[in-house]
């Protein structure tokens, strides 16, 4: 007995633990174990009710500590910290044990032997939190600043909504002007404004904020420091030459778009004369002299093939299986515009699923109406394309909507509707340790929870650099980062996780070990009474542990989770039941 | 919060488009208030079972920002509001006028224990479980709500109720007696009035008039279901008085004159009080007209008794046989306020030639005899009865039974103008009463003693001007020979004595509202006041009476406003909308036996079974929602019911607004060859939904006709998407991927089940969708390309869908299935745009009625409003990823437009004055 007053909730989450976890059962064995005061299963935890009976509760029996067993950490640590605050108790003093991802997701088919892992991995939280010392979060001044990388249309519009917040801002942009791809477009849907207009539009407005410096040609090389607080490495190529230049800034907007994808010579008959993708179509249609023409040929017929690098089969290498969610309406609405161009121009568009989602359904109504043929082709059998001897294009399908009959249609254009493409950016990634999905987009922490958020603290993504997204989602999106930014920035401090790395300076020998594993460089070397001794730079350590079995003297350890909790963790774990 | 308050942001919708604003706004530092028109926040999202792609539990995902939400420090929340109207401030902010509808809980005592939720007995549609099962008037609106607390659902005061001039709550004691709780029906009247067996029995009913079962079936026995308690409490061994209760006296003395319905419910409320009541009556017996006037085989004397000793079980004395002259000298014995409810027991003459003839009476003295048991010598006589009104149905039926050799009734109007009930008039002629309508008296012939009358036709009864003025034919006129004659030509207040000011009619003239008199502690209630009218009239007015005169000795002002104070009655069409279909449930038959010629006074109607009153009972419709019968305030252990709470309004003065008010479903029975609302087994996604949720009605999916669980489902995409037909061209996005993500679902829940998707295009478009998509198909789900025209169902309740089945040559196809789920699309939340009616410059909505944004393309949730803002699926629809990332950029304009201001307002004041 350590004199602690524990209080320990079990969650049934619904049916998603209770289904497959005897929760009562693990109430019923640790109940009894030493300082757990009060025990109860509920049914969902984090809901407001049973989080006011944790108060009460911890009220009336004057509890120092808490264990929740429900969900990832991940979900809900925050949520049950704020809880333990409200009840009076140290919000570090709390632990949350995964009995959910952890345990009855895993085990469906064994609810005994759920019962049993999930009892021991409670008794491990309650045996850690037995050994919590209150904590008190790292409260550091943030730097009122943004730093924006990419000034396509999302990170234009994020660079002057941050400035608009009152925060000043940095925009650096690889190329050497402004607008990214819409810069390059013509009208767009669902407004037909022009991309290049709504990019001048923003351009001109960034350009006389005071609160925006803009740099292009220029790329980020490094970034150090921690939450709120930067320090950003900007190269600027001035024609031969290189300025580098630094910045402070609070946090980090990528904003670094997409490509566009890429066929394979002979995909679709790719390389072929006449076979264009959907961005060169959709200049041609905007450059268009009156008439639409191919290479001084007027353009009679024109045959569309869909989701081309979109939607591949799985089993092909490197294969692009998720959908570009852009390419149908933005299709669709070039069609319309060439079909304004020449009234008579006969256009075939051969899709797999038609998603013009939402209000872009009106465009494709307007697109048949106007005269334009949609013939549905099966997912395993693509269309062929061949070039004719005399001249002309043939593309070869079947329509799932008339019968299935193999059609051969004949056309002087074939466009390749194409999707986008993740950048290849492995410099970036490299210095801001930017998470990667298998899409090879940038991951968020998670799409409703933390859409904007990358597990890199400051460090906020938005537009197509994510995923695929249609201009105005971009913008959107950029908006959001903004609004993060100013979510952590505008209060001028933030609260940074207490449970980092700590050394114990009596028995440090300095020995460098501990700063070679650090991947964060939060280790330095100090001087004290006389001795070089391992110091952790609290605001930038992320408390991963790295620094502490690598120790020979022992003289590491982690706040929150110390040797000796750990130990304790594990003797719970292997404490066998008296039942 | 009273008065006007000051916020930076108003948020309206605290779906997760609004949590997210308010959230985000508030961790700026800046103060939001957040508005929400349902019991908890949340919206739609934390209704669903899990969301897709990541299948994440939706509980899990909204508990934790609907807990941040309303635990925020700079977020206030007002649930169940409504915000009435945004005006315009003409520099940027806006003033909103907000409705917070009464909860009738007192939210800081409530503890969410759901003791109220479990006593009531109300059941409507539970639309948190998209109407699949029903929920409580008092409820909390969902396991995981924020707050959790309850709420009384109060669509108004039930018409049974409202229709009551005593105020006895009708709607409550039916609800008791539908759970068998029949003291405490008993109780409930009596709240009202001690006349709980009189009224079962004698009552008008103007409340099953109302009832809104009358417009399907026929209306509830609500006056006999009022008997049956009364008959249950009266008959449960209780043959003395009831236990003598002790008040804790207050020391002021009040008389109360009269003894009738208005005099012993006052006394009865008075003692309540603790006043010390003593009732003056000048009759031999109390009771008023309940014992002069109305014969023992409609009202036995027992039954009266029983309700005096409710009022004498207080303290209360009554005094018989003492006739007050001078009710304002009562003073100087001793009493602080007089209540005068002496009632109009004074007979109106017929003024005809014959009238002081030997046997000619007035029927008031001649019932009053007879309910006093007095021989009234009736035996072989004939009699004829003179009067058209209740008064004469009354004497002609007793007379019929005291053995008289025939009973006449003239009457001036003929039978269907006749004042008298329609069913008095017929069971009077069913007792072998000879009903003369038409005819007036021309005199009364006899030698002393009285022969006969001469009777003339009457052409007209009242004048052009509704006056009593009746014409003849004097050319038409027959004889009727008789020995008695007894006249019901009406009757009046007998107040000259008084002192009191009085009416043409002899009422006594009392303030309609405080029912006070000219002289300050004497009041007036009853017929004394209005004239011959109904028992609850006369009830209602002594409640009234009591209830002022406590104000009046307690030194309050007498506010006529102050006095029941009820909500306004619901209306029907309203109660009969809330379901499509309404079972037939056969009204009870009247058991009153009719015998041609009766021989005594036993009572005609015979009492209820058990078995009558619970399915009577059963019939009740809920129309109020909340039928006061205060189960709930018997067993909240909080003292939280707070039935008298009202709506209070709230001014807030805003720096700028974000509209979050998300959107409809489509109303699947908009479709009607999907046959939603006829055939139990098509079901709606959000339906499905909700079967799949961890907080799901039946544990299990199950098929509603009869808990078969599915094993062959279809699903239907675009129902009421992409649909001219039903003036919806637009797609709803979120359809095909919640349906695939139920899909998955299902095939987890039910691994033996089949699932087919009838589908246009399958539209995953998002972050990781079609991947999911791909992951539904390879599990075993069918995708089957066809719209599907219409529906027909088999007598096993089966589906049998018809469709072009394109992939497979296009030939029209058929498939039965044992569960249909309708993928219904999204609609533009209604109302959004007439919330700021009245401004110069109305919000401008789109061509389909969603928000309106002017600039999609670079400030996308920008209103043509400066400084309103639209977040999420109110601007179109949008699944949830989408909803947060627009409603961060409605927020970061939001925010822009708040700084904006700042700024100006600090450079303002640096310019010196």
């Amino acid at each position: 007995m350590s004199g602690r007053r524990i209080g320990v909730y079990v969650c049934q989450c619904g049916g998603n633990i209770g289904d497959y976890v005897d929760v009562d059962k693990v109430v019923e064995e640790i109940k009894g174990d030493d300082d757990v005061v009060i025990a109860r299963s509920a049914m969902f935890t984090c809901s407001d009710a049973t989080q006011q009976e944790i108060v009460q509760d911890a009220q009336e029996q004057g509890l120092d500590a808490l264990v929740v067993a429900s969900c990832s950490p991940k979900l809900h640590t925050v949520t049950f910290r704020d809880v333990a605050k409200r009840a009076g108790m140290n919000p570090f003093q709390y632990t949350q044990v995964n009995v959910r991802e952890q345990c009855s997701w895993t085990h469906t088919d064994d609810k005994t032997g759920a019962t049993e892992k999930a009892t021991r991995l409670v008794r491990a939280g309650i045996n850690r939190t037995r050994l919590t010392e209150p904590l008190e979060p790292i409260v550091v001044e943030t730097t009122p600043k943004s730093l924006v990388v990419g000034g396509g249309i999302a990170g234009l519009r994020a660079a002057l909504g941050l400035a608009e917040l009152g925060l000043t801002v940095f925009l650096v942009e690889k190329e050497a002007r402004l607008g990214g791809h819409v810069a390059g477009y013509g009208p767009m849907f669902p407004n037909d404004r022009k991309g290049s207009d709504l990019v001048a539009t923003l351009e001109e407005k960034v350009r006389a904020n005071p609160a925006i410096t803009v740099f292009t040609n220029a790329e980020l090389m490094a970034k150090s420091g921690s939450f709120g607080n930067n320090q950003a490495t900007i190269a600027i190529h001035d024609g031969d030459k290189l300025e580098t230049i630094q910045v402070d800034v609070g946090s980090i907007v990528v904003a670094t778009g997409f490509d566009d994808y890429e066929p394979a010579a002979g995909e679709f008959g790719y390389g072929l004369d006449g076979v264009v993708t959907l961005p060169e179509f959709k200049k041609m249609v905007d450059e268009a002299p009156g008439l639409l023409q191919y290479k001084g040929r007027p353009v009679k017929t024109v045959a569309y093939i869909y989701c081309v690098g979109s939607r591949q089969d799985e089993s092909l290498e490197g294969a692009h299986t998720y959908c570009s969610r852009y390419c149908c309406t933005s299709a669709v609405h070039t069609a319309l515009e060439a079909q304004k161009l020449a009234g008579d121009l006969r256009q075939y568009h051969l899709y797999r699923d038609m998603r013009t989602y939402g209000k872009y359904e009106l465009l494709w109504n307007a697109s048949r109406e106007s005269g334009s043929l949609y013939l549905r082709v099966p997912d395993d059998e693509p269309p062929a394309v061949e070039k004719l001897s005399s001249g002309g294009l043939k593309v070869t399908t079947r329509d799932l909507l008339t019968g299935e009959e193999e059609i051969a249609i004949p056309a002087d254009l074939v466009v390749l509707v194409t999707g986008m493409v993740p950048r290849d950016n492995a410099e970036l990634v490299s210095v801001l340790k930017l998470p990667v999905g298998n899409d090879g987009f940038y991951n968020e922490i998670h799409p409703k929870l933390r859409p904007v958020e990358t597990i890199v603290d400051g460090v906020l993504i938005c537009g197509a650099c994510q995923a695929p997204k249609t201009s105005s989602e971009a913008v959107a999106a950029g908006l959001a980062a903004v609004t993060q930014s100013g979510a952590m920035l505008k209060r001028g401090y933030a609260e940074l996780d207490p449970m980092v790395a700590t050394v114990y300076a009596d028995l440090c020998t300095w020995c460098g070990k501990c700063r070679a594993a650090c991947p964060y460089d939060a280790i330095e070397q100090v001087e004290l009474d006389g001795r070089q001794v391992a110091q952790v730079v609290k605001t930038a350590c992320k408390g991963c542990g790295g620094c502490v079995p690598v120790c020979p003297e022992d003289a590491t350890d982690l706040l929150g989770y110390t040797d000796a909790q750990i130990k304790s963790m594990i003797d719970g774990m292997m404490e066998v039941s008296c039942s | 919060m009273k008065g006007t308050t000051k916020y930076d942001a108003l948020v309206v919708g605290s779906g997760i488009g609004g949590m997210e604003s308010a959230l985000k706004l508030g961790d700026m530092g800046y103060k939001v208030l957040v508005v929400e028109k349902d019991a908890s926040v949340g919206g739609k999202m934390i209704l669903l079972s899990k969301v897709f792609p990541t299948l994440d539990c939706a509980s899990c995902i909204s508990t934790p920002k609907m807990a941040a939400t309303i635990h925020h420090p700079n977020i206030d929340v007002l649930t169940y509001a409504e915000v009435d109207g945004i005006r315009a401030n003409g520099d940027g902010t806006y003033r909103a006028r907000i409705t917070q509808r009464p909860k009738f809980i007192d939210e800081a005592a409530c503890t969410g224990c759901r003791q109220c939720e479990m006593a009531c007995n109300v059941a409507v549609p539970d639309e948190f479980n998209a109407d699949l099962v029903s929920r409580r008037a008092a409820y909390i609106a969902f396991p995981q709500a924020v707050p959790k607390k309850a709420v009384i659902d109060r669509a108004g005061i039930s018409p049974c109720t409202g229709a009551c001039p005593a105020g006895i709550k009708a709607h409550g004691y039916v609800a008791r007696v539908r759970s068998g709780e029949y003291e405490q029906a008993f109780d409930l009247v009596l709240e009202a009035t001690p006349l709980v067996g009189s009224l079962g029995r004698a009552c008008y009913a103007p409340c099953e008039s109302e009832c809104t079962r009358g417009e399907l079936e026929g209306p509830l026995p609500i006056r006999r279901l009022k008997r049956f308690i009364a008959d249950a409490h009266y008959g449960r061994g209780r043959d003395g008085d009831p236990e003598a209760v002790a008040i804790e006296q207050n020391g002021k003395k009040v008389a109360v004159v009269g003894s009738g319905p208005a005099g012993l419910t006052a006394a009865l409320q008075l003692a309540r009080k603790g006043y010390g009541v003593t009732i003056l009556e000048a009759a031999e017996q109390a009771g008023g007209m309940l014992r002069l006037g109305i014969p023992a085989y409609r009202l036995p004397n027992e039954v009266i008794d029983h309700d005096i000793s409710n009022v004498t079980a207080l303290g209360v004395e009554i005094r018989t046989g003492v006739r007050v002259d001078d009710p304002a000298g009562l003073k100087d014995d001793g009493f602080d306020a007089v209540l005068v409810a002496t009632g109009t027991h004074k007979a109106v003459r017929l003024r005809v030639p014959g009238e002081e003839l030997d046997g000619v009476r007035s029927a008031l003295t001649f019932l009053a005899d007879v309910k006093l048991g007095k021989d009234v010598g009736l035996s072989g006589k004939k009699v004829l009865v003179v009067g058209g009104g209740n008064v004469a149905i009354d004497a002609a039926r007793s007379a019929r039974r005291l053995g008289a050799a025939s009973v006449d009734q003239v009457s001036l109007e003929c039978c269907e103008e006749m004042p008298a009930h329609d069913f008095e008039v017929e069971e009077a002629r069913a007792e072998g009463i000879t009903l003369h309508d038409g005819w007036g008296i021309d005199h009364f012939e006899g030698d002393g003693r009285l022969q006969a009358a001469e009777i003339k036709v009457c052409t007209c009864v009242f004048d052009p001007d509704g006056r009593f003025h009746p014409e003849y034919d004097e050319t038409q006129r027959d004889i009727i020979a008789c020995d008695v004659v007894i006249v019901a030509a009406g009757m009046r207040a007998d107040t000259e004595t008084f002192g009191l000011e009085t009416n043409g009619d002899h009422t006594l003239v009392a303030d309609p509202g405080t029912l006070q008199t000219a002289v300050p502690h004497i009041f007036a209630a009853g017929d004394v006041v209005t004239g011959p009218t109904m028992i609850t009239t006369a009830v209602g007015q002594g409640r009234r009476a009591a209830f002022m005169i406590d104000r009046y000795l307690q030194g309050q002002v007498l506010d006529p406003g102050l006095f029941d104070e009820p909500l306004p009655v619901v209306d029907k069409d309203t109660v009969l909308a809330r379901q499509q279909v309404y079972d037939r449930r056969e009204p009870l038959e009247s058991n009153a036996v009719m015998r041609a010629a009766p021989t005594d006074f036993e009572e005609t109607e015979g009492p209820m079974t058990e078995d009558e009153a619970f399915l009577g009972a059963a019939r009740c419709l809920d129309c109020g929602v909340c039928s006061e019968c205060h189960a709930c305030v018997d067993v909240c252990p909080a003292d939280a019911i707070k039935l008298d709470d009202r709506p209070v309004a709230i001014e807030a003065e805003v720096g700028t607004v974000v509209l979050a008010t998300g959107f409809n479903l489509f109303p699947a029975d908009a479709k009607p060859q999907y046959g939603y609302g006829r055939f139990k087994n098509v079901i709606t996604g959000m339906q499905m939904d909700r079967l799949l949720a961890p907080t799901r009605p039946y544990n299990a999916v199950l098929r509603p006709s009869d808990g078969k669980v599915p094993d062959n489902i279809a699903y239907i995409m675009c129902t009421g998407s992409r649909d001219e037909t039903v003036d919806n061209p637009l797609c709803s996005k979120i359809c095909c991927m919640y349906s695939v993500k139920q899909n998955q679902l299902i095939m987890g829940a039910l691994p033996l089940a089949d699932v087919t998707v009838y589908y246009i295009d399958v539209r995953s478009v998002g972050k990781g969708y079609d991947e999911f998509y791909q992951q539904a198909r390879d599990m075993g789900c069918n995708f089957v390309k066809g719209r599907v025209s219409g529906i027909t169902e088999t007598e096993e309740g089966n589906l049998t869908l018809r469709y072009e089945d394109i992939e497979n040559g296009g030939a029209l196809a058929e498939a039965e299935h044992d569960l249909v789920v309708l993928a219904v699309g999204v609609q533009p939340s209604r109302g959004v745009a007439e919330l700021f009616a009245g401004n110069g410059d109305a919000l401008a909505l789109d061509d389909h009625y969603y928000v309106g944004e002017v600039d999609e393309d670079l400030d996308p949730g920008r209103t043509n409003l400066p400084g309103v803002f639209v977040a999420g699926a109110a601007a179109g629809a949008k699944d949830i990823p989408d909803s947060i990332l627009h409603a961060g950029a409605a927020v970061a304009q939001a925010a822009a437009h708040l700084e904006r201001a700042r700024v100006a307002d600090e450079a303002k004041a640096k310019v010196p004055s």
